[in-house]
């Protein structure tokens, strides 16, 4: 066959899968600058060379155009990116409008299992001390 | 490991243009594309510890860049898969070396395949291996009945995470029949008994390598690699093929064949 | 069919026969203009050559909820494609071990080679299977009725 030129470029990079907080071990095949596949890794603490489903297939949305790079904000009913200062500027400003003007129990915050714990543990912070509610939930409290 | 080191080496200034095999990095093993033979990634080339689909990885390399030559380490089950592989015309063996590594006897008694060496081995030692019958002996035991109920039971643990498909390095299917939603239903699960299992068990036949891969991946502990390697026992018995052994032969399913051929296996029936 | 649907109960069985277009399918055609009569728990798949007939197709039929399978064809040698139903002898017997090692019943499965001119054979195969399925009773894979529909 003939060659196309292409630099040789094949690496694995050791990872944990972001899908949730179990923290399953992942390496990811990077090919030509690009995240192509998923490989459990066989001596990861955690999870022993198995993945579920989601851990599988962590590469797919790296490279996904429909994955959002930048914040957006609505303005006139419509979407419009902008960067993350005016987008925190807008949610500071909406949160603190709803809890001066209904109390701050009508806020709620929702926590991600693709963060981390620490990352978590600010979130409930800033919604108790700063905000003054305890309504805190989690997408994975099933 | 300094001979893998020497080998990886020699390839590399014989003219391949890069060695896969496995390296330690910072206490994680994982497979690695030597491209250099002064490469400070020499020092951290390792033989054993883990398996990794290598046959899979270099279906990729191979195609994405077509005009290099690879070299490879490779276990008896990584050898079946490349030979395997190339009958189903996924990888080019002329652009393969293929660098044998026989499992050690500890190795070979755990994963109990049927050939824990390649052909030709350039590293390690011949370790004979009894092939592990135990759970399809278990399974021909019991009757009809218990035997359904038992393999309802290990498939109920299924959480479909694809694991055993992906990570098989005789899966390339662009469009699997896992997927299709006539033959399993999305969303269920675990998969109705018999649709998801018995179909990929039925396309394992005379193509499964018995590398164990699918049954180090499962988190739920199904005896997939019992499952498969029964297909073969009934491939060798029925048809006389045995997948990755001898390199001119092709599976029986793959062609039509003769009529003195099907003539002997009514015969036989 | 004879029999009506209306009569039809749970215990019924109920077989599902892929026949090829060009043998078994017309075999069975003769059997219907010749007036001889066979049991009415057949459902007829025609398909042009047997050798078009994925496993896959075998472990749904059961998967739906049928209590045997029939695969019928030219004769080896007759294929109207020369050697598609050579595919079709080596899969029957993957398969049939294979449902055999899953610990379904063997006989839930047949391959049978009818002829167009084998009007008589097609019946009788049709009865012995039947009465086959019938000592096997409802296969163990079958899902409530209701819920496929059948």
């Amino acid at each position: 066959m003939v060659d196309n030129g292409k630099e040789l470029s094949y690496r694995l990079v050791p990872s944990t899968c972001v899908y949730c907080g179990t923290g399953c071990g992942v390496l990811l095949e990077v090919m030509d600058g690009r995240v192509t596949g998923t490989l459990p890794q066989k001596d990861h603490p955690v999870s022993w060379g198995a993945l579920c489903v989601k851990g599988w297939a962590v590469h797919e949305f790296v490279h996904s155009e429909r994955r959002l790079t930048a914040p957006l904000v609505r303005s006139g009913g419509e979407l419009k990116e902008t960067d993350w200062d005016t987008a925190l500027a807008a949610v500071a400003e909406g949160l603190s409008r709803v809890a001066k003007e209904h109390g701050p129990d009508a806020v709620g915050f929702f926590a991600s299992a693709r963060c981390t714990n620490e990352e978590n543990y600010l979130l409930q912070k800033l919604a108790r001390a700063v905000v003054g509610t305890n309504n805190v939930d989690h997408c994975a409290r099933l | 490991m300094s001979d893998l080191k020497d080998l990886v080496r020699e390839k590399l200034k014989d003219g391949v243009d890069a060695f896969l095999c496995l390296k330690d990095e910072e206490g994680t093993l994982l497979p690695a594309l030597i491209t250099d033979a002064d490469s400070p990634e020499l020092e951290l080339v390792e033989a054993g510890g883990a398996r990794y689909p290598m046959g899979k990885i270099l279906i990729d390399l191979l195609r994405e860049y077509p005009g290099k030559r690879f070299a490879v380490l490779v276990r008896g089950c990584d050898e079946r898969a490349l030979v395997e592989l190339s009958k189903l015309e996924q990888v080019d063996l002329d652009r393969l070396v293929m660098v044998g590594l026989a499992c050690t006897a500890e190795e070979a008694r755990a994963c109990g395949c049927t050939r824990p060496y390649p052909s030709e081995i350039a590293l390690g030692e011949k370790a004979e291996a009894a092939p592990g019958r135990e759970t399809i002996e278990e399974v021909e035991a019991l009757s009809e009945a218990e035997r359904l109920r038992w393999w309802k039971e290990q498939f109920s643990r299924c959480i479909k995470c694809y694991g055993c498909r992906n990570v098989c390095p005789m899966c390339f299917c662009k469009d699997c029949a896992l997927e299709n939603p006539h033959l399993v239903e999305p969303g269920v699960i675990p998969p109705e008994f018999p649709s998801f299992h018995v179909i990929r068990a039925l396309d394992m036949t005379g193509r499964c390598v018995d590398c164990g891969l699918c049954e180090e991946a499962c988190p739920a502990d199904i005896p997939l690699r019992s499952l498969y390697r029964k297909m073969q026992e009934i491939m060798e018995e029925k048809l006389g093929y045995r997948a990755g052994e001898s390199p001119d032969e092709k599976s029986p399913l793959s062609f039509l064949g003769s009529e003195q051929d099907i003539e002997k296996l009514e015969r036989e029936q | 069919m004879a029999e009506e649907s209306a009569t039809r109960n749970e215990d019924d069985i109920r077989i599902l026969a892929f026949l090829c277009n060009w043998c078994s399918y017309a075999g069975a055609d003769l059997a219907g203009v010749s007036r001889l009569q066979y049991p009415a728990k057949v459902l007829d798949v025609r398909v042009m050559c047997t050798g078009t007939i994925s496993p896959y197709f075998v472990i749904k039929a059961f998967q739906e909820g049928m209590d045997g399978v029939l695969i019928a064809g030219c004769h080896i040698g007759d294929c109207h494609y020369l050697k598609g139903n050579y595919m079709t002898a080596k899969r029957f017997q993957v398969l049939r071990e294979a449902l055999k090692f899953l610990g379904i019943e063997e006989g839930r499965l047949r391959l049978e080679w009818v002829s167009a001119a084998e009007g008589e054979k097609y019946a009788e195969v049709i009865r012995s299977f039947t009465e086959e399925i019938e000592k096997l009773g409802p296969s163990p894979l079958r899902r409530k009725r209701a819920e496929v529909g059948a």
